[in-house]
């Protein structure tokens, strides 16, 4: 196991490598740059700030210098504004990943439970109901669930703050709309997870042994159908926990989501730089576990 | 219980706890005064920035030599408690007041402003505004570094290492002599020689200090077929003495200008010619100095702290001279980005003063019943327009030009596409005191089909199809689609649209790729200089190819003109050859959108749409319109309504 966990981190680093090269250079084929504004820069001022941020060194020394800069951990400063890509990742990160996980939490209950009845009613009224509120959390985009979800609990019956940060009911409306794509997923994919399983001879004997239904789904059923599931979910939480830059604008939520978007947007090389490996990192690291967590739920799985 | 379960479970519980750590770290008790900053500013120095956002909150935290008021943003006094303008109009000398203190208890002398302004005309600051202070003589070749000097100046030439005793982020060590010659690298092309980009790479500056010749190459290395014994510097420049800006002694400012400037007093008290601290800046250096823990700074406010993307929280500066002038305490700048939450959020009561709705948002503000007390929109200084490139056929005929002005119907634009918008037909807006803006002439479909005919398109045949360049947002895409079918319509041209993201957008602009392009000036000061300068020959914001000889006499010696009367008649006179040639077609005035709530007293409308915070302070018991609802207008706003039905072809 040791030295399949080593052998993966190998891969990452030459994975994150890869991602660098090309973010390095796909960034620099667009036109414009960092600095353009409605007003023309002097001469002077525009010959400094390319010499400041070494924009008039030839492209490979930049991409080396970049590249040993991100080898040390250190992501740089943001080319348009005073503060340090890794000051942004501390500030925006924990608040990602605190509405991330909510919302995760909430997909993956809402989701698993969902899943499981319409899979042991098979084609009853609840199955065929449930599957279809599934069906439109997963054609809906969020922002028109935020909008609704806006209208009714903040402008209508009052319960909740529209916007903003620092308190735990103002986390419930923007981790509902974050988690709801997700639950709709999650209840597919488990019901059919659950419904595979379910026809596998170990059921039968489960039962045949005279084990409780409940015990038969719960015990023996359940830890198999989650495969699928927890395989979806290891890139749906790297996902989640850079934020999500539609829910964060809605909710006026501090996390890093709108950065990714933004950094694009200015041509801040730095930012994008940083938040694209960090993406990569966390997208890396959650499939390794995912690939983990199989060894745990499923005996026939073996770490090679 | 089975250990998987109880591993679950602890890990379930330590994620719930993270969140709670995390959301009860946000957790803060509420501002005397909330409102919404629009966005995450860019930086806390007043040097480097550009935006009305970053503006909002430098205006509180910092204070120049004088400041603007609320209402009408006259110059008050600031950190100069009184001045003295000269006869000739040139020279202003500013007293200081002695309980001017910094946040940190230090005073606040002639030398901080001295520092201040040498950094901010310095090119290596990066102050995209160094222009804003180019009225005080000698500093635009002061900005212009080694460019900017010419054999027989005075100079000073920084090293590349601060002196021994410096703080730790000092600039490098400066030298003072005088220029005596300047030497081209042998064997270098004269088109390098001449390439501005390139202007210090290939000359070696010789600088006589204290009798001895001394030779210095800018950069930090001196390349292989520099002369022998040429030193490296970090920059050569004028000697900052020379730069019409000195301390008299600590506690007197002088300025002298190039020319008579009406509005310089304006001008000081612009938020980028703010002072900062020097021991704060050179002691944590670039990025680290703006931070909450190390700030220093002496306006009406200090920071307290700043949350990225969340709120930058001001508190009241203990050792400001004016404190018992200040009614609030605490201050949080939202960095909302979103209109619809920003609207959301002040119709919750959790913000107090937001800078803007929607259209459409306004428009049902603006039909409300019973009306509100809490939206007054007012003229803005500031033109929407399109220009013309006059340099590609047909633009470089004024028929054309004007023919496509006049057969333009604003109304239709103001009505479809906005909410409350004024039609322009002059390029500096309406609303100074002392200038009434010449105007082009109003839609004439009939006048613009023979000005057409005349330049050889009669009903638009032969006429060659043109394309309106916008930068991609939704209000721009449905007035530059308007405007096509006006055109369509009345002069039966062929005409396209096209979209660009903002980079590309700005540098079609800068290398007039383009037929007709949208564009947007919202003035800088109150005067209508602001606007007009933007049109000389080749003015580095010109970018339409236009140029007219007389136009820029005027502008040159509107500049130089002392007689305030005379002046104004030479800038309305540029005017009316604009509007006469229009390389740029006007299409609507800027209006301000901010809704403040009733109890929030001491918030103006004003042209600069600018509001200072100190000014402000809340009153819930207080009953009646407060300022900012029974201020007089700059111009009556109504929202425009479409024609009922048939009206419309």
């Amino acid at each position: 196991m040791i030295s399949f966990i080593l052998r993966r981190l190998g891969w990452m680093l030459i994975t994150l490598w890869v991602v660098f090269t090309v973010s390095f250079f796909l960034m620099r084929a667009v036109p414009g740059g960092p600095y353009d504004s409605e007003r023309a820069l002097e001469p002077e001022i525009e010959a400094n700030i390319k010499r400041q941020y070494n924009l008039d060194l030839p492209v490979h020394e930049q991409y080396w210098l970049r590249m040993k800069g991100m080898a040390s951990g250190e992501l740089g400063s943001s080319m348009k504004k005073d503060y340090t890509v890794n000051r942004l990742v501390r500030e925006g990160l924990p608040v990602s990943a605190a509405l991330g996980l909510l919302a995760l939490a909430f997909a993956f209950s809402v989701g698993l439970v969902a899943g499981i009845v319409s899979a042991v009613f098979r084609g009853s009224v609840a199955d065929v109901s449930l599957m279809s509120i599934a069906t439109i959390g997963i054609a809906l985009p969020n922002f028109v669930v935020a909008g609704f979800a806006i209208i009714l609990f903040v402008f209508t019956l009052r319960w909740l703050p529209a916007a903003g940060w620092g308190s735990l009911d103002q986390l419930v409306l923007p981790a509902l709309c974050l988690g709801a794509p997700y639950a709709a997923y999650v209840a597919r994919i488990s019901r059919t997870g659950m419904l595979d399983v379910l026809g596998q001879d170990f059921i039968r004997t489960a039962r045949a042994k005279g084990a409780s239904p409940f015990s038969v789904v719960v015990k023996h059923a359940l830890p198999t159908a989650l495969l699928p599931v927890v395989s979806f979910l290891g890139p749906a939480v790297a996902g989640i926990l850079t934020g999500s830059p539609v829910i964060e604008q809605i909710f006026a939520i501090p996390g890093l989501g709108w950065h990714f978007v933004q950094s694009a947007i200015d041509k801040d090389y730095p930012i994008a730089m940083g938040l694209v490996l960090l993406y990569t990192t966390l997208l890396y690291s959650m499939n390794l576990i995912v690939d983990l967590l199989y060894g745990v739920l499923d005996p026939r799985v073996e770490w090679k | 219980m089975p250990p998987r379960l109880a591993f679950a479970l602890v890990c379930l519980v330590a994620m719930l706890g993270g969140v709670v750590a995390v959301v009860k770290q946000g957790q803060l008790p509420p501002a005397d005064f909330t409102f919404n900053n629009d966005t995450e500013i860019e930086s806390l120095d007043p040097a480097v920035v550009t935006g009305q956002p970053e503006g909002r909150i430098i205006d509180e935290l910092y204070e120049g030599l004088v400041k603007l008021g609320p209402k009408d943003r006259k110059p008050m006094p600031g950190v100069a408690e009184r001045w003295e303008v000269s006869d000739d109009g040139l020279t202003y000398t500013f007293h200081l007041r002695r309980d001017a203190k910094w946040s940190d208890g230090s005073p606040v002398t002639a030398r901080d402003f001295v520092y201040s302004m040498r950094r901010f005309l310095d090119p290596l600051t990066l102050a995209e505004y160094a222009y804003q202070a180019w009225y005080l003589k000698n500093a635009k070749r002061y900005s212009r570094a080694a460019r900017g000097v010419e054999i027989g100046d005075r100079v000073e030439v920084e090293l590349l290492e601060p002196s021994a005793d410096a703080l730790p982020f000092a600039r490098g060590e400066v030298l003072r002599g005088e220029l005596v010659g300047v030497e081209t690298d042998p064997g270098v092309a004269a088109e390098m020689l001449d390439d501005p980009a390139k202007f210090i790479d290939y000359r070696t500056f010789v600088v006589s200090i204290d009798g001895e010749e001394q030779r210095f190459r800018i950069g930090d290395r001196v390349p292989a077929r520099a002369p022998t014994g040429a030193k490296p510097c970090r920059q050569l420049t004028l000697d900052f003495a020379e730069v019409g800006f000195r301390a008299i002694d600590d506690y007197t400012v002088e300025t002298v200008l190039e020319s008579p400037t009406p509005y310089w007093l304006n001008l000081l008290g612009f938020y980028p010619l703010a002072p900062v601290n020097q021991r704060c800046i050179e002691t944590h250096g670039p990025a680290k100095w703006t931070e909450a823990e190390n700030l220093v700074t002496n306006g009406p406010f200090r920071l307290e702290f700043r949350r990225l993307r969340d709120r930058i929280r001001l508190r009241k500066n203990p050792h400001y001279w004016n404190r018992d002038g200040v009614a609030l305490e605490t201050i949080d700048a939202l960095a909302v980005q979103s209109l619809t939450t920003s609207f959301n959020l002040y119709e919750t009561g959790k913000v107090d003063w937001i800078t803007k709705v929607t259209p459409l948002i306004a428009r049902e503000l603006f039909e409300a019943e019973p009306p509100r007390d809490d939206f007054n929109p007012d003229a803005q200084f500031g033109t929407y327009f399109y220009a013309f490139n006059v340099t590609r056929k047909p633009f470089d005929d004024p028929r054309v030009r004007q023919a496509l002005v006049l057969a333009l119907d604003r109304e239709e634009i103001v009505t479809t596409a906005c909410a409350g918008e004024l039609p322009a037909r002059s390029f500096t807006p309406p609303g100074l005191p002392n200038y009434d803006a010449p105007e082009c002439p109003d839609t004439n479909v009939e006048r613009a089909k023979e000005l057409l005919a005349e330049a050889g398109y009669p009903d638009g045949t032969g006429f060659p199809k043109i394309e309106i360049l916008y930068n991609y947002e939704q209000q721009h895409q449905t007035i530059a689609e308007l405007i096509r079918k006006q055109w369509r319509r009345n002069l039966g041209i062929d005409v396209s649209t096209r979209n660009e993201e903002w980079g590309s957008f700005l540098s079609s602009q800068r290398q007039q790729k383009y037929d007709v392009m949208r564009r947007a000036w919202i003035g800088d000061y109150l005067d209508p200089n602001t606007f007009l300068d933007l049109f000389v020959t080749d003015g580095e914001n010109n970018a339409t190819g236009w140029g007219d000889p007389e136009y820029d006499r005027l502008i040159r010696e509107a500049k130089a003109e002392a007689d305030p009367e005379v002046r104004i008649e030479m800038l309305a006179e540029a005017e009316r050859i604009l509007m006469r040639e229009v390389p740029i077609m006007p299409i609507y005035y800027y209006v301000s959108r901010s809704m403040v709530k009733p109890y929030v007293y001491g918030w103006y409308n004003n042209l600069e749409d600018r509001h200072p915070l100190w000014a402000l302070s809340i009153d819930r018991t207080a009953t009646g319109p407060n300022d900012f609802m029974s201020s007089e207008p700059v111009r009556e706003i109504k929202l425009n309504r479409r024609e009922p039905e048939g009206a419309e072809q």
